[in-house]
């Protein structure tokens, strides 16, 4: 099995009288279990340059695979950019009609690390939990991004 | 205006054939800018385990659109036990015990609730909301 951690680290000295420094260390783990998450994406790489929506992960065309769904994966999603004008919004489809819920916005340098259940439910991608992403403008944004899956 | 910074670090030796080593840091702006948030909320609660939907954090209006970062963490030590995280009923996932998250939260609209749901068993949660301001509840 495979070991993988995650630590996320958030500080601040003057966002209050008294410093914030909060750390968690998640290994990331099956679901149900103590066995490593083993499959992944790998870090992958996305330049877009419109405001048209676009799927960055299609659970129909996921790598000729069908993720386990309802378990314990992961994405991790970044805007390496640096501009704090545009920004990126990131959503996830699901529900009537493939409605997108928006989840955030990632400006240059925000990243964002989440669970992801993954349902697939048919190829025309009704109710597939699929994450798509929308610039804010047509200025070309690069997104990394990966999948950590069971 | 305040400085607060978020870092990822992702590490394996043995996920893929070469060891894994991704480390990332954001500083937390208001939207659109470069100035740092101000204010946070945050806290420690017991979700019960009645399968029911709870509103772990309203939207407001007045951070629809806004640099609102959060961060949860199911504080539970039992590799069974989970939560499910939704927005607007909208699933993202299930917050196993020991896992945590951190996402931008914009806030769509005032029923873009992030909301959770405890299927079996009590999970204690951790959270911290960084944002631009909210609305306040009249007495």
């Amino acid at each position: 099995m495979a070991t993988t951690t995650a630590t996320i680290t958030l500080t601040s000295s003057d966002i209050a009288d008294n410093s914030i420094s909060i750390s968690n260390t998640a290994t990331l783990t099956k679901a149900g279990s103590t066995t490593g998450l083993d499959q992944t994406s790998g870090l992958r790489k996305r330049t877009l340059a419109s405001e048209s929506t676009v799927k960055l992960i299609d659970l129909d065309h996921y790598q000729d695979q069908v993720l386990t769904e309802n378990t314990a994966a992961k994405v991790y999603i970044k805007n390496t950019g640096t501009s704090t004008a545009q920004h990126v919004a990131v959503g996830i489809r699901q529900g009537t009609g493939s409605a997108l819920e928006e989840i955030g916005w990632l400006y240059g340098g925000d990243w964002m690390f989440f669970p992801y259940s993954a349902v697939w439910t048919s190829a025309a991608h009704a109710n597939n939990q699929d994450i798509d992403v929308t610039p804010s403008n047509t200025e070309s944004v690069t997104l990394e991004y990966m999948v950590i899956y069971e | 205006m305040a400085t607060t910074t978020a870092t990822l670090t992702l590490a394996s030796t043995d996920l893929l054939s070469d060891s894994l080593s991704l480390s990332s840091t954001s500083t937390l702006y208001d939207a659109g800018t470069t100035t740092g948030l101000t204010q946070y909320d945050s806290g420690r609660v017991k979700i019960p385990g009645d399968n029911n939907i709870y509103v772990l954090l309203d939207s407001t209006a007045a951070a629809v659109d806004k640099g609102n970062r959060v961060y949860v963490a199911n504080k539970n030590t039992d590799e069974n036990h989970y939560v499910i995280i939704s927005i607007d009923e909208a699933v993202l996932g299930r917050l196993y015990g020991g896992d945590w998250m951190f996402i931008p939260w914009s806030q769509a609209d005032a029923t873009a609730n992030l909301e959770i749901k405890a299927p079996s068993e009590v999970n204690e949660i951790e959270y911290v909301i960084f944002h631009e301001g909210k609305t306040f509840t009249g007495a």
